[in-house]
């Protein structure tokens, strides 16, 4: 669905490039997690994605970027964003209506979508998302939360192939950030939509993507599996992108030969494990004593 | 500030009426304070204005707005009272006198432009912006390009103010005085402030119309618009109240 070759970038108002020789292919229907250090080029990555790069901000682009079969160079932006649907990390600056509803009426009129399919189309947007009864509220007066989930809802309201999303739980508290992704992961699942999500929270990445893309100073570390790329935990914290606890742990056990199991990408994984690991008893009789 | 122009909900008569209906009948009830010179005609037209508020339960907004338009009719009644000599001498000067006319000019000046906004600015109180712009477009044939500009810029007034306010807030936090001293010394100390605004609002824009754009901005027609707005026949007697409004303002003008 997305084939990214040789695609090197550097901003106009830049000397250096921001991302370099990233060759990337995202199937069609798979969930995609990209995680790096601030700065590394996570949304440039997201904005050669949807068309933003280099249709919005320009500067020199080399390689391809091609999506749905369209070459974002060659493509214009609104025939992009017809397959494409974004959500950007700025959610304030996304917003061209006051009210919800007035927002989540904005694409949908739009692209054209036939009038007597855009109330259902809405209401299982917000439904899905869990926010039905803001439809009348101001977006002035709900919480970062609760605009983040509008954001989200506008976009899955246009049905797009692919749904790009730059940290959309940024401003989420740990349980609306599960509930976003279990969102996502289904609606993937239903549509057979690409997802392609940018986030800083490892440990839901790693429990929810097929494909986890580590970045590191404009070029891809790893693409690979999650549980592959959470196997290399020490070079990942080198570089600035913090591995789940329970998976750190996990990886040292392996390395010191006490562990020889796949590797763990959360808590209970760990916990697994380590019961089988351990004899039976001790670590539960260990916790008692913690 | 934070509620300033922002639609408030409300099942109001005025707020039922078309979008169009109401932003042509808050021009035309303006245009008619404007007419006419009649202290009396403009005063009833306050009276109607308010009553007009009062109906559709923006007292408090309107009273705001009042004190504001107060503040600038202030100003222009005072050059009419100085530079407008008329009437009775009341009062000798240099260049000229203060008369009773030059007074009552200045008191029609002050009750007019009270009267001219309210209408204009419950239009906005009363009406999301969205639906005066969609209505725009498919009753008035207004290009949406031009509707979306203008919807963008009221949408966007309130952000900026807000984030002109953290700013300040910001600055307080830090010691800046903005609640001691004149008029003069916090415009001085606001100034700086305009360059960190300025720098977030461009930001923020440049961002609105990516996702804007991003959201099939281009293909945008009139008949994409999802809602319809037909006039009803309390659309068609609003409009005649303020067109005979208007022709009154005018009858008066003319015959007096």
């Amino acid at each position: 669905m997305i084939h990214i070759n040789d695609f090197t970038f550097t901003y106009r108002e830049s000397t250096d490039p921001v991302v370099r020789d990233i060759n990337l292919h995202i199937p069609a229907g798979a969930f995609v997690g990209i995680t790096g250090a601030a700065g590394s080029g996570k949304s440039t990555l997201t904005y050669a994605m949807n068309g933003i790069i280099p249709h919005c901000y320009p500067g020199d682009f080399y390689g391809s970027v091609t999506v749905g079969g369209l070459d974002t160079c060659e493509t214009a932006l609104t025939d992009i964003s017809a397959v494409v649907g974004s959500v950007c990390q700025d959610i304030d600056s996304q917003f061209v209506a006051s009210i919800v509803d007035d927002e989540m009426l904005y694409g949908l009129e739009n692209f054209g979508v036939p009038h007597d399919e855009i109330e259902a189309r809405v209401a299982e947007a917000l439904d899905d998302m869990g926010i039905g009864s803001l439809r009348d509220r101001p977006i002035d007066s709900l919480s970062g939360g609760q605009k983040q989930k509008v954001a989200i809802a506008s976009i899955l309201a246009l049905h797009p192939k692919v749904l790009v999303l730059d940290e959309p739980t940024a401003e989420l508290d740990p349980a609306s950030s599960v509930g976003v992704f279990e969102l996502l992961a289904r609606y993937a699942r239903t549509h057979g939509t690409t997802v392609v999500v940018v986030e800083q929270k490892i440990a839901l990445l790693s429990h929810y993507a097929d494909m986890l893309v580590i970045v590191d100073g404009g070029r891809i570390r790893f693409a690979d599996t999650p549980a592959n790329v959470l196997a290399h935990s020490d070079e990942l914290l080198a570089i600035g992108v913090n591995c789940p606890r329970s998976t750190t742990l996990m990886n040292r056990l392996a390395a010191d030969g006490i562990y020889d199991g796949a590797v763990c990408r959360n808590v209970e994984e760990a916990c697994t494990a380590l019961d089988a690991l351990v004899p039976q008893g001790a670590l539960a009789e260990s916790r008692v004593v913690a | 500030m934070k509620d300033f122009l922002e639609y408030v909900p409300g099942n109001s008569l005025i707020h039922r009426l078309n979008p169009v209906v109401k932003l042509i009948g808050s021009i035309l009830f303006a245009v008619a304070c404007f007419c006419t010179s009649n202290l009396v005609f403009v005063c009833c037209m306050l009276v109607l204005a308010l009553a007009m508020a009062a109906s559709c339960g923006m007292l408090r907004q309107t009273t705001g707005l009042m004190k504001a338009v107060f503040v600038f009719s202030l100003l222009l009644a005072v050059i009419q009272v100085l530079f407008t000599p008329s009437g009775d001498l009341l009062l000798e000067l240099p260049w000229g006198y203060i008369g009773t006319g030059s007074l009552l000019a200045a008191l029609t000046t002050v009750i007019r432009l009270e009267a001219a906004a309210i209408p204009l600015f419950l239009t906005f109180y009363v009406t999301k912006v969205s639906d005066m712009t969609n209505a725009a477009v498919k009753v008035l044939h207004v290009p949406y390009k031009y509707a979306f500009t203008f919807s963008s810029t009221v949408h966007f007034i309130p952000v900026f103010l807000n984030d002109m306010s953290s700013i300040m807030e910001a600055q307080t936090a830090r010691g800046v005085e903005f609640d001691q001293g004149g008029i003069f010394k916090k415009i001085g100390l606001m100034m700086p402030l305009c360059v960190p605004l300025l720098v977030s609002s461009v930001r923020k824009t440049n961002s609105a119309a990516i996702a804007a754009e991003v959201r099939g901005f281009n293909l945008r027609t009139r008949a994409s618009g999802y809602k319809d707005y037909p006039i009803a026949g309390i659309d068609a007697a609003a409009l005649a109240l303020t067109l005979a409004l208007l022709a009154a303002s005018i009858c008066l003008t003319v015959l007096l």
